[in-house]
């Protein structure tokens, strides 16, 4: 494989690992937001902010983890037929199939990008062009000029009322390193046809056998 | 294209998909993509990712990480090991005895977690190699595992349960109780069974040797106390619950810091059991919002286009059938999508269609939600294919072959249908004690 | 020529739909046949209804039913959407606020500035608390966790109300869980045909608004291209849902207080409910000091009030 494309997916990879290792440990915040909503509800008032910022977490939680989750092979398939394929051909049909996933995860990050710039203000069709106006008057005029093209923003409809603008861009972010997890699978894919091994916990271009890759050959199969 | 027409190429395309073995929620999320783009027309490319936004305000998911966390807890940490010796020794003198006790086991275990998942792990993990060592049949044994794990989405806490009622817009505490009996029903046949079996054929489960039966009573009451600790995490997440005091989200939380604290104070949580837990609840909470994220979308994209108008015409309209074949229908169909549907998916995508026709039909919600329950129990254990088949596949040492997976399952199979049937005919087991505890 | 197909999206459930929208989104399908067919979709079905407003600025829907708040409006009228408190006594204020007040002219406006039509406005029930424990006093209020709408919320919680906002289709769920101890979202009919009677157990008669708004709204462009005869069948289609919820819900609130098995009336003394009142007013002018376009709003409610107060009886009693 071209050098540059194992360091790309090596590049991913590590990313990826690093916020997916960070973000699994939410699950302790998540805990502690919603036992600190028990307590504060049997001793005092109730805290009107708990419930949402849990789920706020939680939608933190399973989109940044994402990618990582990938890593880790946690994603079910139905092995029926799959399963019963040489590491070769698996490779060749996922290199293939991943376009599906690719557009999946582009038609999201598309209504992703829309519904953050419509949580700063944008009520028009063209969400990039507002981003780029964004960028262009961050830039020249800092942030006073990039409050200027920000509009009214957008605001949970709770009596809390949190802005929504940065959970959707924590989505945007999340949705954005499943595409690049994406693309680096089906760079990995491309190299098992060949018999390589590459990415992270790969060492670089180690040549295994076709068959005797253990990450593919899930002891899961039906064969 | 006429609906019927859309909700045809929308399901085969996406059971195409699932058949080259793609990840499933990849398999959902493109066909549902692909329909917002090109069939839904002006704004449908917004429908995917606003599933994202729906899915957000789903908060009773929030129990999803807190029962899975507890999950890998309670089988990382191997504090089940105690219940196990207890049931070990008080029913080891009894002909098929450990394969009671293992039943009775999952039964403490699925008051503990909401997946069936964690039992099958701790069935297979402690009590199968200890039964396979006492001379039990392979046969017997592997299918009391993936019988007995069936339970832990129909006994409270259950994660199914939580997202059928987000779905049929039916209360959870309802939905939990309501699978209390036919769960216990369902553990006391799968008892029976395997009572008369061993009796008629007793070298299908031996009697413990003398030597290992003759345990003083003071060591025997010593163990009762190893079942304090699963009550004492149910009632812990359950008292406060049903009384109201704190909401199901809540109650799930102090059900994963009750299991997390008693892990650390029996020593039990080491730092490789915090952290294949830690991690494992994440791959696994992940994959679950991830399909059900990718469902979502599927599901608002089928109904508008007005598939779900479709299939409800089939079956009521065209076919004109009656409510009885119609609902029994509804299981096959359950039965044989679970061939190649992730249950998750099958929650997602199909519930929905089925619910409101089940609702019109004139049946009780909450009955229902108890007969899908045990019937998708029963699809991911029927060959050749079902999850539970793998799982347990991936789980069990190598002298079990599939095909011994496949054979083991259909007595037990068996006794799932006749609860079913007998849920069916008697909704009162279901229904009775929801309606006892919520009718003050 | 086809056959125009328009997706509409309610933020009522099922149960309500089927008295507020159903009988006459069918009634337009059947007259406009051919020509054109609305398909009704239900709270939350295709999206969020916290999502609605953007959908249909989208065009992912083309029609929409609800009120400002609910639905997320963006736009300065928002906050008079769902039970503004004390604004409004019964529900004939409505279509006089906004036929004889000029408040139709505004809310026109306001959407036309963000593509989206403004089509009618019609008036609802009123807002009665319905909770699991009594309210007898303002101090049974402390602490309560109220499923209810935005502004109402904000207004509440200055009596120790603690707003909840759900999915509408998750309240009765949410009742029985114990997430909420109570509901301040509509009249009692509403309560039991929605089931929420029973999940609950008291009904204060005392109300923070007698009626709420509600309205049509249609994607600005789809609008646009309907043919004229076709834009006047769906307005005489609304203004007759409205007449319908004008009529059930007056003779439903009245007749569920009398005969209603499931929900025991309890009241606040009217001295003490002058103090929410009272407090009401302080509200107006905080949120007319917001902007220009909420003062003139807060202006013609105010204007309208003193009509009525001096018009005595039948218009008001007090
Ligand atoms: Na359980
Ligand atoms: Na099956």
């Amino acid at each position: 494989m071209p050098r540059i494309i194992v360091a790309y997916v090596r590049a991913v990879e590590s990313l990826n690992y690093r916020i997916g290792r960070a973000t699994m440990y939410l699950i302790f915040v998540m805990i502690a937001v919603l036992m600190w909503s028990s307590i504060s509800k049997v001793a005092f008032l109730p805290a009107h902010w708990t419930l949402e910022t849990a789920q706020f977490l939680m939608v933190a939680y399973y989109i940044l983890g994402g990618p990582y989750s990938i890593q880790m092979g946690t994603n079910v398939r139905m092995d029926l037929i799959y399963g019963g394929w040489s590491a070769r051909r698996k490779a060749m049909v996922d290199a293939f199939m991943v376009f599906f996933l690719l557009f999946y995860l582009a038609v999201l990050l598309y209504g992703a990008i829309g519904s953050t710039a419509y949580s700063l203000g944008y009520w028009g069709t063209e969400p990039f062009a507002f981003f780029r106006d964004l960028a262009m008057a961050f830039l020249s005029g800092g942030p006073e000029a990039a409050g200027e093209v920000i509009g009214r923003l957008e605001r949970s409809s709770t009596a809390w009322r949190p802005y929504m603008w940065p959970i959707k861009v924590v989505m945007v972010i999340g949705i954005f390193l499943m595409l690049l997890q994406a693309t680096a699978e089906f760079f990995k894919d491309l190299a098992r046809m060949r018999g390589l091994e590459i990415g992270r916990g790969a060492r670089a271009e180690v040549i295994r056998a076709p068959g005797k890759d253990p990450a593919k050959d899930s002891d899961r199969s039906t064969a | 294209m006429s609906h019927e027409a859309i909700a045809v190429i929308m399901f085969s395309a996406m059971m195409l998909l699932l058949m080259t073995g793609q990840r499933v929620f990849a398999a959902i999320g493109a066909v549902a993509a692909a329909g917002a783009v090109f069939l839904y027309g002006t704004g449908g490319v917004d429908i995917p990712f606003s599933a994202a936004m729906k899915l957000m305000k789903w908060y009773p998911l929030l129990t999803l990480p807190m029962f899975i966390f507890m999950g890998y807890v309670l089988s990382e940490s191997r504090i089940a090991d105690d219940l196990y010796r207890m049931f070990h020794v008080w029913m080891g003198p009894v002909p098929g005895g450990l394969a009671i006790g293992t039943i009775g086991l999952m039964v403490l275990i699925s008051a503990m977690n909401g997946l069936s998942v964690a039992g099958m792990a701790i069935g297979a993990t402690i009590a199968l190699p200890e039964l396979l060592r006492r001379g039990y049949d392979k046969l017997m044994v592997t299918g009391v595992i993936q019988a007995g794990s069936s339970l832990g989405i129909l006994v409270p806490p259950s994660v199914v349960l939580v997202l059928y009622a987000m779905i049929a817009r039916q209360p959870v505490g309802q939905l939990w109780l309501a699978g209390v009996l036919p769960g216990l029903m369902m553990a006391a046949l799968f008892i029976i069974y395997i009572g008369i079996r061993c009796r008629l054929q007793p070298h299908l489960g031996p009697v413990l040797p003398a030597e290992e039966r003759d345990v003083p009573l003071a060591e025997k009451l010593r163990l009762l106390r190893a079942g304090i600790l699963p009550l004492a995490i149910f009632g812990a997440m359950m008292v406060p619950f049903i009384n109201g005091w704190t909401s199901l989200v809540e109650s799930s939380a102090i059900g994963a810091m009750t299991a997390f604290l008693a892990a650390v104070l029996k020593g039990r949580m080491t730092r490789e059991v915090f952290e294949t837990s830690v991690r494992n609840t994440l791959g696994v909470t992940c994959m679950f919002m991830w399909i059900i994220l990718a469902a979502l979308g599927f599901g608002a994209v089928f109904d508008g286009l007005g598939a779900v108008k479709a299939i409800e015409n089939l079956f009521v309209g065209q076919w004109g059938l009656d409510p009885w074949t119609i609902l029994i229908l509804m299981q096959l169909s359950f039965l044989l999508m679970g061939t190649f549907l992730d249950d998750t998916a099958m929650l997602v995508i199909v519930a929905p269609l089925y619910v409101p026709l089940v609702h019109q039909l004139g049946f009780d919600l909450i009955w229902y939600g108890v007969l899908y329950t045990i019937t998708t129990q029963i699809a991911y254990m029927t060959p050749p294919f079902g999850y539970n088949l793998f799982l347990m596949r991936a789980m069990a040492p190598p002298e079990i072959s599939l095909g011994d997976i496949y054979r083991s399952i259909f007595p037990f199979v068996g006794v799932m249908v006749m609860a079913l049937a007998l849920v069916m005919i008697f909704p009162e087991i279901a229904l009775w004690l929801p309606e006892y505890v919520y009718n003050k | 020529q086809s056959t125009i197909r328009w997706r509409m999206q309610t933020y009522a459930g099922p149960a309500l739909a089927e008295h507020v929208i159903k009988p006459h989104i069918e009634m337009f399908n059947k007259i406009a046949g051919d020509r054109m067919q609305i398909e009704l979709f239900f709270a939350d079905q295709l999206v969020p209804t916290g999502e609605l407003f953007r959908a249909m600025q989208r065009g992912t829907i083309d029609a929409v039913q609800s009120d400002d708040d609910s639905m997320a409006s963006p736009t300065e009228v928002t906050v008079f959407g769902g039970y503004f408190p004390f604004a409004l006594r019964y529900s004939l204020d409505v279509p006089v606020l906004f036929n004889q007040y000029g408040l139709k002219e505004i809310w026109e406006e306001e959407y036309a500035k963000v593509g989206v039509k403004h089509i009618s406005a019609g008036s609802w029930d009123p807002c009665h608390f319905a909770t699991k424990e009594p309210i007898n006093s303002l101090a049974d209020l402390q602490g309560k966790r109220i499923f209810t709408f935005p502004t109402a919320g904000r207004f509440l919680s200055r009596f120790g109300v603690v707003p909840v906002t759900l999915p509408w289709e998750d309240v009765e769920v949410a009742l029985q869980t114990g997430e909420l101890d109570g509901i301040a979202w509509s009249g009692i009919t509403e309560d039991y045909t929605v089931g929420w009677a029973d999940v609950t157990n008291y009904f204060l008669t005392n109300n923070i608004s007698g009626a709420w708004i509600g309205h049509f709204f249609a994607n600005m462009e789809r609008w646009n291209e309907l043919p004229d005869d076709l834009k006047t069948l769906f307005q005489v289609c609304a203004d007759a849902s409205h007449y319908y919820r004008q009529w059930w819900y007056w003779g439903g609130e009245a007749a569920l207080r009398v005969n209603g098995d499931k929900l025991k009336l309890t009241t606040i003394p009217a001295e003490e409910w002058a103090q929410v009142e009272a407090e009401a007013k302080k509200f107006w002018d905080e949120i007319a000091a917001e902007s220009e376009v909420k003062a003139r709003v807060v202006a013609k409610i105010r204007e309208y009030n003193e009509v009525m107060e001096k018009a005595g009886p039948p218009y008001r009693y007090s």
